[in-house]
């Protein structure tokens, strides 16, 4: 295993600490002026362009996450009561996980602009501007990501709900406890492992949402997340100190929170393996 | 199969039908958008900007043909052969690696597959600005090597932590007993391990070489424009249009149709495979 662990450390964490290291000097476009210390940071910290993306991120993160839990919780505990079509149900839930988030960020783009309208069209709204103001735009964006991941969120969930035995419904049925009951003292308790690694996952992964907003709205109207700011001190206005301030700080940013999740799940996470 | 009768003796035939039509709802939330996609790229002209309705004309191919004037099989070829070494790599890498994590003492284990799900973790966004800079003084930007090359470092931490739960599942005696009878170790591992994992290897090679044909933020910066790398994500990001500012619904639509059309049937025959892969790890069992 040693070439791999050769490979990670040469591709993540050599470009990690070069990151760093690029973040201490002053650029003027491609071209190195000097050392610079933490002059990038603070002006990073300071800037309310990078706060605002703090901002969005954030937003996008725990409402796409949080609806995503709900709408994949409900499709799983409905699916897992039918028995007939399911490898059907299974193909199609994982079609939208399947295809480029480009794709899915293209096909709502179309669905939720103006022309040709087809999601004021199936509401009655009469040319509502979904895509072109603050707070509808991160609305349109988070429903595209609801979207594609409530699905795969499902799956996950699922394959967690399957591993309930049934006689402990039929035990608490038995008992008298009320559907709810059943949910909120069997289910619940036992799919919490389940819940935990789709949390993080996901998580994780809206905390670095690049290509919905840029291609839905291209970071405009208080949808520029930190992913999509950072690439802009690459591409646009190349600045390699100041984006590789950014870039670390979004880095640590998510390190923190994925290292809280992980203790939150402890050790039985990465034990799972060793249960067989 | 008692487990389904245990779920099903309580149904009265309204909560059947609910539940029926509830699965109709998931269904529809998967699978309308592609039917309203597939409708999109087949209207002609400006047809597809004036009517929301799915029925209005007039209908034909031409999109599919501006598709492919606009250089998209480039980007198809570019996709595949960057995802394609991207898979290869990463197999071959991670299923040894996996192994070989999977035969270790517990506390070992526990380790490395820590360590693995911290790079897991890894926003990829931190890499752009340090590798955009190296990339552009090794003279990588435009070219495969410039995109597989983390693709694989990325999906390498998921392909091992995968691959290790269906190792574990397979009995040590099974290996022991070839080495009884006089295989090497890596004999053992070849003939023996491999084929029972062969499942869990196609799994993850499908997740990976999803994950690689759908990046989209190492790709767009690091292999923005030129066709010899650029990849189909970006190619359909950057369709620009006869008029600016307006992007081309029917060029886009029917480029997303091309490459939809083969996942979703690849999926529907993967379905099983997909699914133990994606739920590995995630679950006992």
């Amino acid at each position: 295993m040693s070439p791999s662990v050769l490979v990670m450390a040469l591709v993540a964490a050599f470009p990690v600490i070069y990151a760093v290291i690029l973040s201490l000097y002053l650029y003027q476009g491609r071209l190195r002026e000097g050392f610079g210390g933490l002059e990038n940071y603070a002006e990073a910290l300071s800037s309310s362009r990078f706060w605002g993306a703090v901002q969005a991120t954030f937003i996008f993160t725990v409402t796409s996450v949080g609806a995503e839990f709900l709408i994949g919780l409900g499709f799983a505990l409905i699916m897992r009561q039918v028995f007939i079509g399911r490898g059907v149900m299974r193909a199609a839930i994982l079609v939208p996980w399947v295809i480029p988030t480009v794709i899915a960020a293209q096909l709502w783009y179309f669905m939720f602009s103006v022309t040709p309208g087809f999601v004021n069209f199936s509401l009655g709204l009469d040319r509502f501007n979904w895509l072109g103001q603050p707070g509808w735009a991160m609305f349109s964006i988070v429903f595209a990501d609801v979207w594609k991941t409530a699905p795969f969120v499902a799956l996950l969930l699922l394959a967690g709900l399957q591993t309930i035995p049934d006689e402990m419904y039929e035990a608490a049925r038995v008992d008298g406890a009320s559907t709810w009951q059943r949910f909120w003292y069997i289910t619940m308790p036992l799919l919490k492992p389940a819940i935990l690694v789709a949390l993080l996952f996901r998580t994780v992964d809206a905390l670095r949402v690049f290509d919905l907003p840029q291609v839905m709205t291209n970071g405009a109207f208080d949808t520029e997340s930190l992913s999509i700011l950072v690439q802009r001190f690459v591409v646009q206005t190349p600045n390699a100190g100041f984006g590789s301030a950014l870039s670390t700080l979004t880095f640590i940013l998510v390190l923190v929170i994925g290292v809280l999740f992980v203790r939150a799940l402890g050790r039985d996470f990465v034990l799972n393996v060793e249960d067989e | 199969m008692a487990t389904a009768e245990g779920v099903v003796v309580e149904s009265s035939p309204q909560r059947k039908i609910g539940r029926y039509v509830m699965l109709g709802f998931i269904l529809l939330w998967c699978l309308f958008p592609f039917v309203w996609l597939i409708d999109t790229s087949l209207k002609l002209g400006d047809a597809a900007l004036n009517s929301p309705s799915l029925t209005q004309g007039p209908f034909g191919l031409d999109n599919y043909l501006s598709v492919f004037d606009q250089g998209f099989g480039y980007n198809l070829r570019n996709s595949a052969i960057v995802a394609g070494t991207t898979t290869i790599v990463c197999i071959t890498v991670g299923s040894l690696a996996a192994y070989a994590i999977a035969r270790l003492p517990l506390k070992g284990k526990v380790l490395i597959l820590s360590a693995i799900l911290a790079v897991a973790l890894f926003p990829s966004v931190a890499l752009v600005p340090p590798l955009y800079e190296l990339w552009r003084s090794l003279g990588l930007l435009n070219t495969y090597p410039g995109l597989y090359i983390p693709y694989t470092a990325f999906t390498l931490p998921l392909t091992i932590f995968i691959l290790t739960t269906f190792y574990a599942s397979i009995p040590k005696d099974l290996e022991e007993a070839a080495r009884v009878d006089g295989a090497t170790a890596f004999q053992a591992f070849y003939k023996i391990i491999l084929p029972l994992a062969a499942p869990g290897v196609f799994a993850a090679a499908i997740i990976v070489f999803v994950y690689a044909w759908n990046e989209f933020l190492l790709a767009s910066t690091f292999a923005p424009r030129d066709l010899a790398a650029q990849t189909v994500p970006v190619a359909i990001a950057a369709f620009t249009g006869s008029v600016e500012f307006q992007r081309p619904i029917g060029t886009i639509t029917a480029a997303c149709v091309i490459v939809t059309i083969p996942m979703i049937i690849m999926t529907l025959i993967l379905q099983r495979r997909i699914t133990a892969g994606l739920t590995a790890g995630a679950v006992k069992g």
